[in-house]
C-alpha cells in the first residue's frame, strides 16, 4: 500500500519537477557553463573551458567591489529604514487597522506598484523643469535641490526604495504584533506598565524573530537591486549608482562579456546562499 | 460530432502549411516614431507592386525601443527565424556583422544617399545595410536671447567680462553660426544665473550626462573639433590627448559653474529637451530629431552645425538602417527589398512619410518645399560628419559605454580628469585591440 502510495507520489510529482527542471535547472547548468568559459554572443553554442579565468577578472575588477559595496550599503540601510519605519507604524496603527481593516489596502499601495514603473515615476516627478517636487521648491524658496544630482543620488535611491518596501516590513511586523497575546498585554497594563516599557520589554522581544526575517528579507532585496535604480539613473555617473545586478547587466549585454558576467552571479548567488544559511541559524536559535 | 471535429482539425493545419509555404519576407523595424510611421509608408508601396512575388511580399514586425538592441543582439545570437531583414545602428554594424550577410544596393544608391552615408552601414568594406535615418547633432540657441545680447552694449560688456574671468580671454557675442566651442562656453555661463544673477534663463546649456553611450555621441563633435580620434592610422589608441582633455574640462566648468543643471548627470534626450522646452535654458547641442519639438516649444529656436575648434567643425554622424539576417529563410525575398529601399523612388517615400534620410544633394532638392530640415541634414552631413577611427568596429559600441563611464565620472567629481584617461585608454586598448 506504502509503495502504491510512493510510486503515486513520484508520478503526480513528476510534471513539476520537469517543469522546474526546464525553467530553473537548464539556465542554472548553462550559467555554470558559461561562468567557466570564455563565452561571447558569437560562440555561445561553443564555449570554451577557461577555468577560473573569468572567477579572477571579477575579483580583480574594481567596478565589481565597487558595485559590491553600492549593493551591501543599500541593502543595509534600506533594510534598516523600512524594518524600523515599518516596526512603527505597525505598532503605532494596530488599533485602527483592528477597528478598519480596510486601511491596510491603503498602506501597502506602494508594494503593488512594479519597480521600474516607481523609478520611471521618481524621473518625471524628480526632474527639475518638468517635475513637481522641484517646482514647488522653486515656487516657494526659489531653490531646489538636485534630487538627482551627483551629491544627492544616493540618498534619492535610498528613500525611493524605502517609500516602496515599508509597506512589506509593514505587513510582516503587523501580523507579529497582532499574534502576541491580548491577555500579555492587559496583564502588563493591569500591573501599571507604561505602553513604552511593554513594547521594549514585552511586545519587542516577541517579536524579534520577525524582525530578523524582515531585515533578511528586506536586505536581500535591496542588495539585488536593479529595476528602479536602472529606469531613475541607470548606472550612474562613473559607475555611481551601479549595484551588483546592474553590474552583472551591463557587463553581459552592454561588453558582451558573458562568461565574467556569469560568474560574478555566481559569486552574487553563493554571498546571498551564505547569509541565507547564517539568517536561518540565527533565527532557528533565536526561537529554540 | 467525431467527423466535424477531424475536419476542423485539417482544416487548421491545411491553413498552418499554407501560411507556412506564404512565406513573406519579415523586417523588424525601429519602433515608434517617426522611423516606424515612414517604414510603414514604404511598405505600403512596395507591397502594392506587381512585380512583388505574394511570397517576397513585407511584413513588418516592431516590438519596443527599450532594450531593442539588447534583444536583437541576443535574437541574432540564436539564429532567429522570426525575422529576414533587421535594424542596424551604424556604431553596432561590427557587433552583428557575424549574423548578418552583406547585400547589394540598387546602381541608383550612391547618387541617392552619396558616399559619406553609405559608409555609415558599411562594415570591413562590405555593405550589410540601406541607410534608412540620418541622425546628426544641431546647436540650437534661442535668437531672442541672442539677439538682445547684441543690441545691448552693457550686456555685451559683462558678457565679455565673464569670458575672461573664467575663459581667460574677453570674447565678444556673436552670431551662433560663428560660434566656436570658447564661445558656446561663454554664452553659456553669460545665461547661467549662478554666474550672471541678471540672466534671464536659469541655465546657459544643458548638457545631457547620464551614464548613456548616446549621450557620449552628443558630446562628441567637441573634442572632434580640437582634433581628436579613437585611434591614429597605425591603430593606437589617442583617447587621451590635449583635444579629448580640453573639452572635457571646458564641459567640466559647466558643470562647476552651474551653466547646466545639477542632475544634468541624469539626464538623457528626454530630459534635457524638456529643460530647453520649458524656456529656462538658453542653447544646447542636441540631436536633429529634437527639431521640431524644441522648435515647437521655443519658437525663438533657431539651429545651426555645432560650434568650431580648431580643427574646424563637425558633426558626429550616426545612421540607422535595414540589413539582412544570416538566418533568414527568405534571403532571395529580402534583398529584393532591401535593393528596393535604396532606390530613390524609395527613399522620397521614406523622406514624405517622416523618416529622416540621409540623402545627396540632387535627391535633398527634390524635397526642398516639403522637407527643408533634410536639405539641411545632407548638407552638415557632407561638410561635417564624421565616425571616429574603429566608430564601426565590432566593439565600438563599448566604447562609447566605456567612455560615458569615465567621462560622467570625471563631470560629477567621482574622479579626477587623469584616472578617467587612465582607465578609458585601458578599456579602449583592451576593446579595439
Amino acid at each position: 500500500m506504502t509503495s502504491r502510495k510512493t510510486s503515486e507520489n513520484a508520478i503526480l510529482l513528476s510534471p513539476m519537477v520537469a517543469f522546474l527542471l526546464a525553467i530553473l535547472g537548464f539556465p542554472v547548468v548553462l550559467s555554470l557553463v558559461y561562468g567557466f568559459s570564455e563565452t561571447t554572443f558569437q560562440t555561445l553554442t561553443s564555449p570554451s573551458f577557461s577555468g577560473l579565468e573569468n572567477f579572477r577578472d571579477v575579483m580583480n575588477d574594481a567596478a565589481f567591489w565597487k558595485a559590491a559595496w553600492f549593493s551591501l550599503k543599500f541593502g543595509v540601510i534600506t533594510a534598516t529604514l523600512q524594518c524600523v519605519l515599518g516596526l512603527a507604524i505597525a505598532v503605532y496603527l494596530a488599533p485602527l487597522v483592528r477597528q478598519h481593516g480596510w486601511t491596510v489596502a491603503i498602506l501597502i499601495i506602494p508594494m503593488i506598484v512594479a519597480p521600474a514603473m516607481m523609478g520611471l515615476m521618481y524621473r518625471l516627478v524628480l526632474h527639475e523643469f518638468a517635475g513637481p517636487i522641484p517646482h514647488y521648491f522653486y515656487s516657494w524658496l526659489g531653490w531646489s535641490p538636485s534630487f538627482l544630482g551627483p551629491a544627492n543620488v544616493f540618498s534619492t535611491v535610498v528613500v525611493a526604495e524605502t517609500l516602496q518596501w515599508t509597506p512589506f516590513a509593514f505587513l510582516l511586523f503587523l501580523t507579529a504584533y497582532n499574534q502576541i497575546p491580548t491577555e500579555m498585554k492587559e496583564a502588563a497594563a493591569v500591573d501599571g506598565t507604561r505602553p513604552w516599557r511593554r513594547f521594549l520589554k514585552i511586545e519587542f522581544p516577541l517579536m524579534v524573530p520577525t524582525v530578523f526575517v524582515a531585515l533578511f528579507i528586506r536586505f536581500i532585496d535591496g542588495f539585488r537591486v536593479f529595476d528602479n535604480i536602472y529606469t531613475l539613473v541607470g548606472a550612474g555617473p562613473g559607475g555611481a549608482t551601479t549595484s551588483m545586478s546592474i553590474y552583472i547587466y551591463e557587463t553581459f549585454l552592454r561588453r558582451g562579456e558573458i562568461g565574467k558576467a556569469m560568474a560574478a552571479a555566481i559569486l552574487l548567488f553563493l554571498a546571498a546562499f551564505l547569509l541565507l544559511t547564517l539568517a536561518q541559524r540565527l533565527v532557528g536559535r533565536r526561537a529554540s | 460530432m467525431k467527423r466535424s471535429a477531424k475536419l476542423l482539425a485539417m482544416t487548421a493545419m491545411a491553413s498552418l502549411l499554407a501560411g507556412h509555404a506564404h512565406a513573406e519576407v519579415t523586417v523588424l523595424g525601429w519602433p515608434g516614431g517617426p522611423e516606424e510611421a515612414a517604414l510603414r509608408a514604404v511598405t505600403e508601396i512596395y507591397n502594392a507592386k506587381a512585380d512583388v512575388a505574394p511570397e517576397n511580399k513585407v511584413e513588418l514586425l516592431f516590438t519596443s525601443r527599450d532594450g531593442f538592441f539588447d534583444k536583437l543582439q541576443i535574437d541574432l545570437a540564436a539564429g532567429t527565424k522570426a525575422f529576414d531583414v533587421n535594424l542596424i545602428a551604424t556604431y553596432s554594424i561590427g557587433k552583428y556583422a557575424p549574423f548578418m550577410e552583406p547585400i547589394t544596393l540598387s546602381g541608383e544608391a550612391e547618387t541617392v544617399f552619396g558616399g559619406t552615408v553609405l559608409k555609415t552601414m558599411q562594415y570591413e568594406g562590405a555593405q550589410y545595410g540601406v541607410p534608412t535615418d540620418l541622425s546628426l547633432h544641431f546647436l540650437y540657441v534661442r535668437s531672442d536671447l541672442i539677439d538682445a545680447l547684441l543690441a545691448d552694449e552693457a550686456a555685451k560688456a559683462r558678457y565679455s567680462e565673464i569670458a575672461e574671468k573664467h575663459l581667460g580671454e574677453k570674447l565678444e557675442p556673436k552670431n551662433p553660426q560663428d560660434w566656436t566651442w570658447k564661445d558656446f562656453v561663454a554664452n553659456a555661463l553669460y545665461f547661467s544665473k549662478s554666474v550672471n544673477p541678471d540672466s534671464p534663463t536659469r541655465y546657459g546649456t544643458v548638457i545631457q550626462a547620464k551614464n548613456l553611450l548616446f549621450n557620449m555621441m552628443v558630446f562628441h563633435s567637441w573634442p572632434r573639433s580640437y582634433g581628436a580620434n579613437w585611434m591614429d592610422d597605425q591603430g593606437n589608441i589617442t583617447v587621451d590627448s590635449e583635444a579629448y582633455r580640453t573639452a572635457l574640462k571646458m564641459a567640466k566648468m559647466l558643470f562647476e559653474l552651474g551653466a547646466t543643471p545639477q542632475d544634468s548627470t541624469s539626464y538623457e534626450y528626454a530630459e534635457a529637451n524638456a529643460a530647453y522646452s520649458s524656456g529656462q535654458v538658453a542653447a544646447m547641442v542636441q540631436w536633429n530629431a529634437a527639431a521640431s519639438d524644441l522648435k515647437g516649444a521655443q519658437s525663438a529656436t533657431v539651429s545651426f552645425a555645432p560650434p568650431a575648434g580648431p580643427d574646424g567643425r563637425f558633426t558626429h554622424i550616426h545612421g540607422l538602417g535595414l540589413g539582412l539576417n544570416k538566418a533568414s529563410d527568405n534571403t532571395e525575398g529580402a534583398r529584393a527589398f532591401l535593393s528596393w529601399l535604396s532606390t530613390e523612388e524609395a527613399a522620397l517615400a521614406y523622406a514624405r512619410a517622416g523618416g529622416a534620410p540621409g540623402l545627396a544633394g540632387a535627391t535633398a532638392g527634390k524635397l526642398a518645399d516639403e522637407r527643408p530640415d533634410l536639405v539641411q541634414v545632407g548638407d552638415y552631413a557632407s561638410n561635417y560628419g564624421f565616425v571616429m577611427n574603429g566608430g564601426t568596429s565590432q566593439n565600438a559600441l563599448s566604447v562609447y559605454e566605456a567612455q560615458a563611464k569615465e567621462f560622467t565620472g570625471y563631470w560629477a567629481g567621482t574622479q579626477d580628469l587623469d584616472a578617467a584617461m587612465t582607465n578609458i585608454t585601458a578599456s579602449m586598448t583592451e576593446l579595439l585591440k
